[in-house]
């Protein structure tokens, strides 16, 4: 009989939390197949490891993009060798429950649940990030009280309130941390004249990326490729620029958290002022962002405990009491 | 014909009377399943999964500390 499992299927990472058991994986969401045969040949960390240094007959991608599927047979396959390495067998199926972003379509949550069913699950149902990750937080969302949560992931960007298990304002943006890459690939690429690959863009913003002036600032050396010379070159990089650089990511988020506060009913509002906003996933540990948060919306904004495993431990605690939690899922309660 | 309007009376008195039980009995499983997701939802049903992790991770009580900012 195969223990249950609720998967948090994001963009950047992929968590597995299993029934009885815990968090059993915690790895990027990337697979590396031969171009010209399709076979899988890496797929998490070692996949992840190859991005931008792969021979010209292996492609390592990332099948999610936004939290949506842009390559189903490639998910599946992702998610059926997921699946594998925790004892999944097609003689053990179990039921599934899988963390997606709230904003995704319809047609994108079938995808989801069918990957899922064709990969290996008996059953498979969706649950909203934000509500995963308000369970996960430890919040009080069984209490009649305004719970808000800001969850930041590699694609998308959610702000819920919650009060009574059951989400009250929802605002989501397809912004999240892999635009922040982005934006500083593109910046590097326009002002320097060097072309950087989207990990150094990601070490860039671990080293010196802010969203908001810090007390310990540095600079940071990069190298990349001349795009007029095509010579590897190496440039210094200030934390100012790299604000500069992501303001327009940043601003969108901040946008979406202030959209989802004059959504919230006046009656939970006042209880944020309170309480404050919880900030969870990956993007939120951009250094400064929950003070900038914090000094746009005049909410105290304080960081989960658990920012990278709120999602699927909140999923974790729903496949845990599946009876009683699963008028929750995607569909159900509408 | 008497007995004919005492049987049509009777069919919809019970036909009434059993859509009468049936809301009641929904609306008493809306309540119970209500119930029943808000207990499962309270911090003490939460603890054994969120204490797992805090279990696992010691430098969970300082975020800060954390320097990888991938998305999740």
């Amino acid at each position: 009989m195969a223990r249950d499992l609720a998967i948090d299927l994001g963009t950047a990472n992929t968590l597995v939390y299993m029934k009885g058991r815990g968090i059993v994986l915690n790895e990027p969401s990337v697979i590396a197949l031969n171009r010209q045969t399709g076979e899988v040949l890496a797929t998490g960390r070692e996949a992840w490891q190859m991005i931008g240094r792969t021979p010209g007959y292996i492609v390592a991608v990332r099948p999610l993009r936004g939290g949506a599927i842009t390559d189903f047979e490639i998910t599946e396959r992702m998610i059926r060798l997921l699946l594998q390495r925790v004892g999944v067998s097609r003689f053990t199926r179990p039921k599934v429950v899988i963390c997606v972003p709230s904003a995704i379509t319809e047609v994108e949550r079938r995808a989801v649940t069918d990957a899922a069913r064709r990969a290996g699950a008996a059953d498979a149902n969706l649950i909203e990030q934000p509500m995963a990750a308000a369970i996960g937080a430890d919040l009080p969302i069984d209490e009649p009280v305004g719970n808000m949560v800001i969850d930041i992931g590699g694609g998308t960007s959610e702000t819920a309130v919650i009060s009574l298990g059951g989400i009250v304002a929802l605002e989501a943006v397809r912004v999240g941390s892999f635009d922040i890459d982005a934006a500083i690939q593109n910046y590097v690429r326009r002002e320097h004249g060097i072309a950087i690959g989207e990990r150094t863009a990601e070490e860039i913003k671990v080293a010196i990326g802010s969203a908001d002036p810090t007390v310990d600032e540095n600079q940071a050396e990069v190298r990349g490729r001349d795009l007029m010379t095509g010579l590897p070159k190496t440039v210094v990089l200030s934390p100012e620029e790299i604000r500069f650089a992501i303001e327009d990511v940043v601003s969108s988020i901040i946008a979406s958290v202030i959209r989802c506060l004059a959504k919230a009913p006046p009656e939970l509002s006042q209880d944020f002022l309170v309480r404050g906003m919880y900030l969870v996933g990956g993007g939120g540990l951009l250094r400064g962002l929950a003070q900038r948060i914090e000094r746009e919306t005049s909410v105290p904004v304080r960081m989960s405990n658990v920012p990278l495993e709120a999602v699927v431990l909140g999923a974790g605690h729903v496949i845990e009491h599946y009876e009683a939690l699963k008028g929750m899922f995607m569909g159900v309660r509408r | 014909m008497t007995w004919v309007i005492v049987a049509i009376v009777v069919v919809v008195v019970l036909g009434a009377v059993g859509v009468i039980v049936r809301r009641r009995a929904q609306g008493a499983d809306g309540v119970e399943m209500f119930q029943r997701q808000i207990d499962a939802l309270s911090p003490e049903a939460r603890r054994p999964v969120v204490d797992q992790v805090q279990q696992l991770d010691p430098d969970a009580d300082d975020p800060d500390d954390r320097d990888d900012p991938r998305g999740s």
